[in-house]
């Protein structure tokens, strides 16, 4: 499939590995690969973005972002080293979103609206809400990309502008902005094909050659598209692409064709095994996602040949980046969900479970047709959106913190300011409803903070970073003459997404149990309690951790709570207007992302035993080493919130023990878990299937694991590479399995 | 309103049984097996656990009118509850979606259940009502009464043979093998489906497995028979339930697994 010397160099390609790697750093490039007569000095080219620019000060900015990004395209290094089939470009430290993009940033938010970015740097620093202008999750029309390739989007592009009898300067900006990007695309293929050639790699040649001229023909040319498609948008253009499309619905007929053709088999997986290659070897810690499955139109199944070829060179290959998200609906296959399955217990827990049938409801609840819900693609960790669609989400809010308002009259439980609404003190509250209304109107309050201060700096997404590659693969940007971040897009959805459902669940049940129904101590009492960080008070943190009444396992208390919160929280976000230039609306999720990890040294202590600091719940599982009933409990849990009700995710973190899953019994046992999650209408469930004794193992002799990989919050790690804090943190719950 | 001793209830059970399931564990067994990984199922009464490294001192345990769901740490453990069949069913019907969707249903297990055979025979027909597939797990040294009970309302029976040899038998467990060789003799000449498994303890029975081979090829309803490699994990749980801790040393090896299967397992 792959020879060592080959697969050695492109996980190379990126980065030195002598030098330390550090995933969540965005601007890396290795510049040594490069042959310094191949183009021009990283920095020079730096420089030289900043000299063209201050020559087109009176352009608007999509005609200066695409100069931008011609320019280094024009400039950058490239090599077509022939121990790959992907061509390595130098400029992958994302050029643009250190020059143009950071200084319209920085007048966005230090000039136009200084006071809403006071306002996102407070919610930020005091773990509130983590919110922030998303250029994280962009998904292109990518049938329409493979269909049409660069060309024929820039001569659609083309077409459109001249039909229109009147433009305004707006679009006139917007079709330009498409033509000199993908001119420059068209430019910069020719020219890497000349290297491929000088290079000596001449099947990279022609595959260039070819869709610099059309769109791709073999699977080969259709994997170089969609991987420079990637390239430039995420690492040049300033866009993240968070999706290599529904692979074997359209790569189906390029491999078919291929085979027709006299292309052997083995020479696809090889194929694969390349491109598959080049994000592993990126690195992004968010990995990259792909979806396999799904449905066509007659509701048959979306699964094919390629689907199985695809997941057995993945397999072959032990990696964790791109990772996959299988559409599972009532068609697929058996054997191909037990194919997955068993490779997640062999420790391939990148792939993703995802509920056919949920999203595309959710989807046409907010607005979709049912073939656009049909043919959705996934959009980040577990997020989809209907093709076409642009959805910001990176709106976190902690659920915890109205729960500190609401115990203090407003304030903030680690730094007393006041932050919330005004409400009684602690001591007045009568029952427990009276205490869970303030709760929920504190909740409101916030929710309205956020809604507020996102859509003010949503109308200027477009202004700080327009999309000229994305747009152009929309086909309702390109016939409105309209940025896809500027309402161009075919919907125009805000997220935001709530974190630690089982931390505030499982507090609420406390507070009633032993403030309102037991009467062990009055609610002032537990606010100071909670204020020291019940230091003094052990004993009464081991009761509520001892307690069996947390949400994620089929309590009727803890789960109701759960429920009416998500409840709440879809009433208050749900179908809301967001930003005036997107024009579209609001939805919500319960991702967490790295929240569990960053909201909690702000987050103070919480009732349900956690201590000030401590990590926080993640997406819709019971917080940290809390799942005591074991795996069908918590699916009984979270599948009573209705997932369709909003078009965000509610994803389950799963952990199994290796015994409970060996043999035929074992795989057939997590399918029965899955099946029924999904029977019962659950969103997407992933499986990290590990036992304590192992974690503790690989913690202390980490040589000997080097390849123990632990699914986090929506991507993929080695179980090396995270800290000894979030180490403890599984192996909490691992021990918690039963 | 009969009552039960149970010690535990298991839910996600994957190998006690066709798919998911939900094992009750009854306590009290009439065998003394050596290798016993369920020793809180042995005595018939009762008793209170207490798991050291989880103790975190918190005194509630010398306190007057300490029970095991007082203690802060979760070190004390109380195996044996008396219950009812109304009681439980609501438990065991939790998961009632995952046995449909994975053709599983409802274990009952100990220790040896049919020691309570009467309470047995209520709850797995209450079980039937509910629709629910029922398995009885046994080690088969009961009554022929007791099986009688339950045999209308058992979909199929989990049996153990560990000898066919009386005195290894007897040396294995303290008790004779007749009766259990006997029953399930009996069960196949009912045509009940039986599953026989067979715990694999190199030090006691590996001489055995030929024999046992030869003794099932004479039974004509066993639909699988299944290997148990003996595991060594129960240790904490002798040292928390304070009883002498006669665990087999030696492990079987992967081969020796391989080699017992090749001899027993069915097409």
């Amino acid at each position: 499939m792959i020879n060592n010397a080959d697969k050695s160099y492109i996980t190379q390609k990126y980065h030195d590995p002598k030098k330390e790697f550090n995933p969540h750093r965005r601007f890396i490039r290795r510049d040594e690969i490069f042959d310094s007569t191949s183009g021009m000095d990283p920095d020079a080219i730096i420089a030289g973005i900043w000299e063209q620019d201050a020559l087109c000060k009176d352009l608007p900015h999509p005609v200066r972002k695409a100069k931008a990004f011609a320019y280094v395209l024009k400039n950058t290094r490239i090599s077509c080293d022939k121990r790959d089939i992907f061509p390595a470009i130098n400029m992958i430290d994302r050029p643009l979103n250190r020059t143009v993009i950071a200084a319209w940033k920085k007048e966005v938010f230090g000039e136009i609206i200084p006071e809403v970015e006071k306002k996102r740097a407070y919610m930020l620093s005091n773990g509130i809400a983590t919110i922030r202008p998303d250029y994280d999750h962009s998904v292109p029309v990518w049938e329409r990309l493979l269909n049409l390739g660069f060309t024929g989007l820039l001569q659609e592009s083309e077409l459109a502008r001249s039909q229109r009898t009147v433009l305004t300067p707006e679009q006139t900006a917007f079709f330009d902005g498409i033509k000199i990007t993908y001119s420059a695309i068209l430019d910069f293929t020719h020219r890497l094909e000349q290297q491929a050639k000088t290079d000596g790699n001449l099947r990279m040649a022609e595959a260039l050659r070819h869709i610099s001229e059309q769109p791709p023909e073999s699977f080969y040319e259709a994997l170089l598209v969609d991987y420079l498609y990637f390239m430039l948008c995420e690492h040049i253009e300033g866009m993240q692409v968070r999706s290599l499309s529904n692979f074997d619905r359209l790569f189906y007929k390029f491999y078919k064709s291929d085979l027709e053709k006299g292309v052997s088999e083995a020479q696809i997986r090889s194929d694969l095994a390349y491109f598959f290659l080049q994000f592993t070897a990126i690195g992004n810690y968010w990995n990259q996602p792909v979806y396999l499955g799904g449905c066509k139109e007659d509701e048959s199944t979306q699964i094919n040949a390629l689907s199985y070829l695809f997941l057995d060179v993945y397999d072959k290959l032990r990696i964790y980046s791109p990772k996959i998200q299988i559409k599972i609906a009532d068609s697929t296959p058996k054997d191909f969900v037990l194919k997955a399955l068993d490779m997640i217990r062999r420790g391939n827990n990148s792939i993703v479970l995802v509920n056919d049938a949920t999203i595309r409801k959710a989807l046409e609840k907010a607005g979709a047709t049912r073939s656009q819900a049909r043919l959705c693609d996934i959009k980040g960790c577990y997020e989809y959106a209907v093709q076409g669609a642009i959805v910001s989400e990176m709106n976190y809010v902690n659920l915890l913190k109205p729960l500190e308002y609401a115990l203090h009259r407003g304030c903030d439980g680690i730094t007393g300011n006041f932050a919330g609404r005004k409400s009684p003190d602690a001591a007045t509250y009568q029952s427990f409803e009276a205490f869970f209304a303030e709760y929920k109107k504190q909740l409101g309050f916030l929710i309205d903070q956020v809604i507020d201060t996102v859509n003010a700096f949503e109308d200027y997404l477009s202004y700080v970073n327009p999309q000229s590659m994305l747009s152009a693969t929309s086909a309702a940007c390109v016939s409105r003459g309209k940025d896809i971040l500027a309402g161009g897009a075919e919907q125009n959805i805000t997220v935001m997404e709530f974190g630690f459902m089982a931390d505030i669940a499982d507090s609420l049940t406390m507070i009633k149990k032993y403030v309102f129904d037991k009467k062990m101590l009055t609610l002032a009492q537990l606010r100071d309690i909670l204020d020291g960080d019940f230091e003094g008070n052990e004993r009464l943190r081991r009761i509520f951790l001892a307690d069996r009444d947390k949400f994620g396992n089929n309590k009727p208390l803890p789960d109701a709570l759960a429920k009416e919160i998500a409840e709440f929280v879809c009433g208050k976000v749900w179908g809301r207007p967001n930003a005036k230039v997107r024009n579209g609306t609001w939805d919500l999720g319960f991702h967490v992302a790295r929240q569990s990890y960053e909201q909690a040294p702000h987050t103070a202590s919480s009732p349900n035993g956690r201590l000030r600091g401590e990590e926080l719940s993640k997406n819709m599982s019971a917080s940290m080493g809390m799942n005591r009933e074991g795996a069908t409990a918590a699916i009984l849990s979270v599948t009573k919130i209705d997932a369709t009700a909003f078009a965000g995710d509610a994803t389950l973190d799963m952990g199994l023990l290796p015994s409970a899953v060996k043999g035929e019994e074992g795989l057939e046992a997590m399918y029965g878990l899955l099946m029924t999650f999904i029977k019962r209408g659950g969103h997407a469930m992933h499986i990290n299937v590990f036992d304590a004794d192992t974690l503790r193992a690989a913690q202390k002799e980490p040589e000997k694991y080097q390849d123990l990989q632990i699914r986090v919050c929506g991507w993929n790690v080695l179980f090396n590479n995270i800290s000894k804090e979030e180490q403890d943190g599984f192996i909490r719950q691992a021990e918690a399995l039963i | 309103m009969k009552t039960a001793l149970i010690s535990d209830i298991k839910r996600f059970a994957v190998h006690d049984g066709p798919g998911i399931r939900t094992t009750v564990f009854f306590k009290g067994c009439p065998l003394k097996c050596r290798w016993c990984h369920n020793p809180e199922g042995i005595s018939f009464k009762p008793q209170l656990a207490f798991y050291e490294n989880k103790c975190i001192g918190c005194g509630e345990c010398k306190k007057d009118g300490f029970t095991a769901q007082d203690c802060l740490g979760e070190a004390r453990v109380l195996y044996g509850k008396e219950t009812t069949v109304e009681e439980l069913l609501p438990s065991l019907l939790e998961d009632k979606d995952f046995y449909e969707t994975s053709g599983g249903g409802v274990t009952l297990s100990g220790g040896e259940c049919l020691c309570q055979g009467d309470f047995c025979a209520e709850l797995l027909q209450a079980l039937k009502n509910e629709g629910i597939h029922t398995a009885v797990d046994t080690c088969g040294f009961v009554a022929r009464d007791a099986l009688h009970k339950v045999i209308p309302y058992t979909d199929i029976f989990l049996y153990d043979i560990k000898a066919i040899d009386e005195d290894v038998h007897i040396k294995c467990t303290g008790q004779s093998n007749k009766i259990i060789l006997e029953n399930i003799r009996y069960l196949d000449s009912l045509g009940k489906a039986i599953e026989v498994r067979i715990p694999y303890v190199p030090e006691y029975n590996a001489d055995q497995i030929e024999k046992i081979a030869e003794f099932l090829r004479a039974l004509k309803n066993v639909q699988a028979v299944k290997v148990l490699p003996y595991h060594n994990y129960a240790g904490s749980k002798y040292a928390a339930l304070d009883m002498e801790n006669t665990l087999p040393k030696i492990l079987p090896t992967e081969e020796e697994i391989k080699k017992a299967e090749a001899l027993l397992v069915r097409p």
